[in-house]
């Protein structure tokens, strides 16, 4: 895809008409090669010529979370399997209630979602004399993986560190001469405590800007993390069901995130009645792949509640932009970066032990960041403890939860009169422990 | 330059062109491929006002042209190569290419003679011969020259390949691609995939009346659909779940 480029002088109309061509062939693909939607369309009555503008789509239904988990695993593909060069599972550390969601990318998808993370770093002024380190646990999120093949695909030079204890991510940065650091939000304000810690000034590195996400960045830690580092952060936007990053990213104006319109087609809506809203208005983003080939969304429901604005941006591009995500449609919390529901956690914790009654979840959060967690328990005595004694018990589930979740989490057991009352989320509390002189409390993520 | 959404057309009750969309900048060559029978010369005699639409819009430089006649169409620039070459069998050469810029008048068409016979030299050599005794890639030149004479903006040209052999088919191509260097935009219309593939900047690909896939003609020409289809590769049947 590589004329015209859809970034730039093009006008919208010109836009609408390369989103409608492809729309037409995605669904064109989808209805003849995915049983699940052709069988949803015939419920119907529709066809897929029944699209022939951009605002019919509406009266296709929408894709929710629990039809990707129900068609596990390549009931969604729209290509035979030896087509698919690439399997992602997404949520796979997390035996919940649900299948793991996986997806297949063609040669073609995992050339554009390439193309997108190249995009997200031009955007913010990354060019092949960069070094770019790129800090992120792949088996949590596999999409970091196109950050490297990206880096590379620009000709900077990639240091790709993983998951290195920030004291290591902070001596790469520093000897590497590193430019750039791509990681998450969670990571770099852990990486701006470490600084702080050992003293480290950023004046000793090289770093000229932060590239952070998937998960948002509040605007405390961007705050805070560019306050220790010295430079500019900036964020960018992915569905955790997609896997790969360059849905959207901030560009050097850091007036929203410009969204991929080329390859995504992004509609608001409300998210309780599900009714289109103009553009402007907040509400839930639902999006419909473009060009993907081996994993085609129609209408995907992403949970995340955020403002589309088509004005065009002082950086130029006229693409729609995304405000950051402002909540969540439903319970997803996310802890240093990794999003999980709570309603998984509560069927761990039932399925460990039948007489549990209760529990909480509290997440403290640090500059709005979700950051440690905690589940407080409460069980009725007449039931055996699972695992024999009280400490075993705990040992037991705290080793299940991190092996489920990928972090540690304290576990507590305590009378039903101990658990917080006041909560935001489905049985879940916020606590901030943001140090207080730096910044007015957080709100929650 | 050329820009059609959400086209429809049907032969009686059977719809033969299903809400087709797509686009050609000024200066491209952009091919639609599909087998026989997916609507391809339809969606051309249609473009040109000889079949009628059911629905939808067709944007020439800007302005619809979807109710206007034929011989409007062809002034406003829009002229189309038919498939089969449909030339006049007992006119000569000359007359047909006369015929074929005779909306401009005596001047144009004199103007014009040279240029044709520079581009396809073999043309100047068989001026005064029958257009029906004529070899067939001979015939697509003439073909195709007769439709420049009518001075393009937009060339649309109905499988050119068609019947020819492969070393003449890379003639006919080759000139395709220098008319495309001297500025016509070029809507090539091919059951030749691979043909069209290699001189095309952009493709779509045309099947039952729909439009299934679109890219760069690089990358469809390794896409594995286009090989099923087009390189009779069908192996649809171990599709795995």
């Amino acid at each position: 895809m590589m004329f015209p480029d859809p970034f730039g002088p093009i006008s919208r109309e010109e836009m609408r008409q390369w989103q409608l061509e492809r729309l037409q062939t995605t669904l064109n693909r989808a209805y003849f090669q995915v049983d699940f939607y052709r069988k949803r369309m015939d419920a119907l009555g529709l066809l897929p010529e029944d699209v022939a503008a951009l605002e019919d789509l509406r009266t296709l239904p929408f894709t929710a979370r629990r039809d990707l988990a129900d068609h596990y695993p390549y009931g969604l593909f729209a290509v035979p399997l030896r087509s698919i060069v690439r399997l992602h599972t997404s949520t796979s550390t997390f035996q919940g209630k649900e299948n793991p969601i996986v997806l297949g990318f063609t040669r073609h998808d995992v050339e554009m979602w390439r193309s997108l993370a190249v995009r997200l770093f031009e955007q913010v002024e990354v060019t092949d004399r960069d070094i770019v380190q790129v800090a992120f646990n792949y088996s949590l999120f596999p999409g970091a993986f196109t950050f490297n093949q990206a880096v590379e695909a620009l000709g900077a030079t990639l240091a790709p560190a993983a998951t290195n204890s920030a004291t290591i991510q902070l001596q790469v940065l520093q000897d590497f001469r590193c430019t750039v650091l791509a990681t998450t939000a969670a990571f770099a304000l852990h990486i701006a405590d470490t600084m702080e810690r050992t003293g480290t000034e950023s004046s000793r590195l090289r770093l000229r800007l932060l590239l952070v996400g998937p998960e948002p960045l509040p605007d405390p830690a961007r705050a805070r993390i560019e306050s220790v580092l010295g430079v500019p952060v900036y964020g960018l936007y992915g569905v955790t069901e997609m896997v790969e990053p360059g849905l959207a990213g901030e560009c050097t104006a850091r007036d929203g995130l410009h969204l991929a319109e080329d390859q995504f087609l992004a509609e608001v809506v409300h998210p309780v009645t599900g009714e289109p809203l103009p553009a402007g208005s907040e509400g839930e983003l639902v999006l419909t792949t473009l060009t993907a080939e081996g994993y085609p969304l129609i209408r995907y429901r992403t949970g995340d509640v955020t403002v589309l604005r088509e004005v065009p941006c002082p950086c130029g591009r006229k693409t729609a932009r995304l405000s950051p995500v402002l909540r969540r449609t439903d319970n997803r919390v996310s802890v240093r970066g990794i999003p999980f529901y709570p309603e998984d956690i509560e069927l761990l914790l039932r399925r460990f032990d039948s007489g549990l009654e209760d529990f909480r979840l509290v997440i403290s959060t640090v500059y709005g960041i979700g950051d440690q967690i905690e589940v407080l328990l409460t069980r009725t005595p007449a039931q055996d403890l699972p695992g024999g004694g009280r400490s075993q018990y705990l040992d037991l589930l705290r080793s299940q939860l991190r092996r489920a979740l990928g972090l540690g989490v304290r576990v507590q057991m305590v009378e039903p009169d101990q658990l917080p009352r006041e909560g935001l989320g489905y049985r879940t509390v916020f606590r901030s422990l943001t140090p207080v002189p730096d910044s007015p409390l957080p709100s929650p993520p | 330059m050329l820009r059609v959404a959400g086209l429809s057309a049907r032969y009686g009750s059977i719809p033969v062109l299903r809400k087709v969309s797509f686009h050609v900048e000024a200066g491209e060559i952009v091919a639609l491929v599909g087998s026989n029978g997916a609507g391809k010369s339809t969606l051309l005699r249609t473009l040109s006002g000889l079949h009628p639409l059911t629905d939808g819009t067709i944007l020439f430089r800007g302005r619809p042209i979807q109710s206007l006649s034929p011989a409007t169409i062809v002034r406003l620039g829009l002229v189309q190569v038919p498939e089969a070459r449909q030339l006049f069998p007992n006119l000569t050469v000359l007359e047909n290419l006369e015929l074929g810029g005779y909306i401009h008048g005596r001047k144009h068409v004199a103007r014009c003679l040279e240029g044709m016979f520079s581009l396809f030299p073999v043309l100047s050599r068989r001026k005064r011969q029958k257009a029906g005794t004529l070899s067939g890639g001979e015939q697509q030149m003439l073909s195709i020259a007769r439709a420049l004479m009518a001075k393009p903006a937009l060339l649309l040209l109905d499988e050119p390949s068609l019947g020819l052999a492969p070393l003449v088919i890379d003639e006919i191509y080759g000139a395709v691609l220098a008319l495309s260097a001297q500025g016509v935009t070029i809507l090539l219309v091919e059951q030749n995939a691979m043909g069209a593939l290699g001189i095309a900047r952009r493709a779509y690909v045309l099947e039952n009346g729909r439009i299934v896939l679109a890219g760069d003609s690089e990358e469809l020409m390794g896409h594995d659909d286009v090989r099923r289809a087009y390189l009779g590769r069908d192996y649809r049947h171990k599709w795995e779940r």
